[in-house]
């Protein structure tokens, strides 16, 4: 626990001091809204809310590759990472520090790009605040999971940035329709669906345990 | 402290390190010895709990197949530092204890600053440390665990004569806690003022080398051109 | 050597040959489909070589777990041999659905959920053998793609899971059990089952062989240049 509450610290601290991985995804994240909002069809001011959560779910993806690709690659700088694949406690816990600070990153770039889209296509977030937040976080957390996964993996390969992409985007595929899903219905009724929340817990489950365990085996050279 | 038996490291097709039988006892320094690519580091690695042999057995304190506990028992001072650039001398310590699940980090980290003489620098950014500031705080950071294996892979590498100085000196105290210290250096004279045994890498096959040899620089730099042009032969 | 030497080789290949010739003369002899016509036909290659895709998938997803247990490379040759026979079938799988597609429906792709799930799949695996390529240390890619591989699997169940979510509309047809197979279908139908898998079990061996091979000449050829005098450092 100690070591999870570690990792996490280091991460955030290393992030506050630097402030590289919040900035480029929040950068990158208002590009994603102007450029979906020039590129959006006409009359999206008036269907806009069948539109804006695959939208917004796009550019949250797109900005956590961004952020959880910078998770490893900042650790090969004095070779950091063999420090974690030497410490000696549960590596299960690196595993969920390193998730939770790419998710704690992710939150707090979710909430900034929630308000440019409101903003941008005139919709209202802060009566379902609450539960939108839910599915926020429940979609972050499958892709902060399996990207913290698959970012120790991709560090380790020849075209690092290109791989991470490219490994969890068809995975994330049963996240995104849950997310989407729960989020379109949420702002069309003000309630949240039940199977889209189903989907995202089942599919946080799974893939939060397989990469849990799975990063043991990732962290040896 | 160390025990291994028929130790082997592939890299796909490639053996990295032959069958390799080796006993280190407590208290004892080993020094590793070879040219460029022999595999030296690659052992260190291995010992060092980064990776898993590909083949035989390696047992580090009893510890035997326990991960863990291994982990816990070795630290490694490498050609790389293993700091946190963001990070303070000081925090980067506290880290490495409780990356090891060590309740008493704040102790340990400030036990290290001061053994190393690192405490005016405690609060600098690892990533604004000389290099001679830089290796002191790698050992540090090596040693805040109380390992009692202690591997170095070429140490004395483009430190300055003062810097060298204060490595030998602890080079020289440390085995007196029961630590074992496990050498790698192109440096014969060091290897044999400071450690007691030797063992010759060339391409992954390995060659013990007698008491005789370490006695004096002299002798081993005798005895270390006979025992690689043995094993070049034997390759 | 020869991969036609390795053992199962000549068996499996036997077997293949000879469920090929029997599927061949049964489809032909099938009775025409009243309502599509002979495009139907495609019904006796198309199924079988999904069942034999996924079929690949999911070894390559159990060899992935057994060799990370294990250790042993030769758990990790299987399920390299699987993934890309599995990605061959799936390759001819949605080669041939849209060739049946155009035929029937009109078009040669639609956003169904069926065949979104199998080209995401399709990516997954493509991605498998990327990530293979691409790991620096072929030990060290063993074991990532043996990860991956797993996390593909799990994958299967949570997509089909999705996209029921999303409507569950289909054009793609249903269960063949529905006694959707009309008399005389039956038996090419089986034929044509047990020939991907001959197929999928034949082309499993002789990959695995061709990796051992190449395995062992690598090594060779390493062993080799380290005789050869002075060497960079």
């Amino acid at each position: 626990m100690n070591v999870f509450r570690a990792i996490l610290w280091k991460d955030l601290v290393t992030e506050w001091r630097q402030r590289d991985r919040v900035v480029a995804m929040g950068v990158f994240s208002l590009l994603v809204v102007v450029v979906l909002y020039l590129a959006a069809p006409p009359g999206i001011g008036r269907d806009a809310q069948q539109h804006v959560p695959g939208l917004l779910w796009v550019a949250f993806t797109f900005a956590s590759i961004l952020g959880l690709n910078r998770a490893f690659a900042l650790e090969l700088e004095n070779d950091a990472l063999a420090a974690l694949a030497m410490a000696s406690a549960d590596r299960g816990f690196i595993f969920l520090g390193k998730a939770t600070a790419s998710f704690v990153l992710l939150a707090a770039v979710q909430a900034f790009t929630s308000l440019a889209f409101g903003m941008a296509f005139g919709i209202d977030f802060w009566p379902v605040l609450g539960p939108f937040a839910a599915v926020c976080g429940l979609g972050a957390l499958g892709l902060c999971s399996v990207g913290t996964l698959f970012s120790a993996m991709a560090v380790r390969t020849t075209y690092r940035e290109v791989m991470l992409p490219l490994l969890m985007l068809p995975l994330m595929v049963p996240v995104l329709l849950g997310a989407v899903r729960a989020t379109e219905g949420l702002l069309a009724d003000g309630v949240l669906p039940w199977p889209p929340i189903q989907l995202l817990l089942v599919t946080d489950a799974v893939f939060g345990i397989i990469a849990y365990l799975g990063f043991e085996a990732v962290l040896d050279e | 402290m160390l025990r291994a038996r028929g130790l082997t490291r592939r890299f796909g097709p490639l053996v990295a390190l032959r069958p390799l039988d080796l006993d280190v006892a407590a208290g004892e320094t080993l020094a590793v010895l070879g040219p460029n690519g022999a595999g030296k580091s690659t052992l260190l690695r291995l010992i060092a709990g980064l990776a898993r042999p590909s083949g035989g057995a390696l047992s580090v304190g009893g510890a035997g197949r326990n991960r863990a506990a291994h982990r816990r028992q070795v630290g490694l001072i490498g050609h790389q530092t293993f700091l946190s650039p963001a990070m303070t001398v000081r925090e980067n310590l506290l880290l490495a204890a409780r990356l090891h699940g060590l309740g008493d980090a704040e102790r340990r980290a400030d036990r290290g600053l001061e053994a190393l003489d690192l405490g005016d620098f405690r609060d600098r950014r690892a990533s604004a440390l000389s290099r001679g500031l830089a290796q002191r705080a790698a050992i540090a950071r090596a040693l805040v665990h109380d390992p009692a294996l202690v591997l170095l892979d070429e140490p004395f590498t483009g430190l300055d004569p003062r810097a060298a100085e204060r490595l030998r000196e602890l080079l020289r105290e440390l085995p007196g806690d029961g630590r074992s210290l496990l050498l790698v250096t192109h440096d014969l004279a060091r290897a044999a003022e400071l450690s007691e045994r030797a063992i010759v890498l060339v391409r992954g096959h390995a060659l013990p080398l007698d008491a005789a040899a370490l006695a004096s620089s002299e002798a081993l730099r005798a005895a270390y051109p006979a025992a690689v042009r043995r094993l070049e032969a034997a390759a | 050597m020869n991969p036609s030497t390795a053992p199962g080789a000549r068996l499996t290949a036997g077997v293949f040959y000879g469920l090929v010739v029997a599927w061949a003369i049964a489809a032909w002899n099938a009775p025409i489909d009243a309502v599509q016509g002979v495009i139907q036909k495609i019904l006796y290659i198309h199924p079988p070589l999904a069942f034999g895709a996924y079929l690949g998938f999911g070894c390559t997803a159990v060899f992935g777990a057994l060799y990370l247990w294990k250790g042993d490379d030769r758990w990790d040759r299987w399920a390299l041999s699987s993934a890309e026979v599995g990605i061959l079938l799936c390759t001819l799988m949605l080669i041939t659905g849209p060739i049946w597609a155009k035929g029937t429906w009109g078009r040669w792709w639609s956003w169904d959920m069926r065949l979104t799930i199998t080209l995401l799949q399709y990516l997954v695996y493509l991605a498998y053998l990327l990530l293979r390529g691409f790991t620096e240390g072929s030990e060290r890619g063993a074991r990532f793609a043996a990860v991956y591989g797993i996390a593909g699997m799990a994958l299967i169940p949570l997509n089909y899971f999705a996209i029921s979510l999303a409507g569950g509309r289909s054009i793609h047809p249903q269960n063949l059990g529905n006694g959707s197979l009309g008399a005389g279908m039956g038996l090419p139908f089986l034929l044509g089952v047990l020939m991907v898998l001959a197929g999928f079990a034949y082309l499993v061996v002789r990959r695995f062989e061709v990796a051992r091979l190449r395995d062992a000449e690598a090594l060779r050829a390493v062993e080799a240049s380290r005789g050869e005098g002075a060497w960079a450092s």
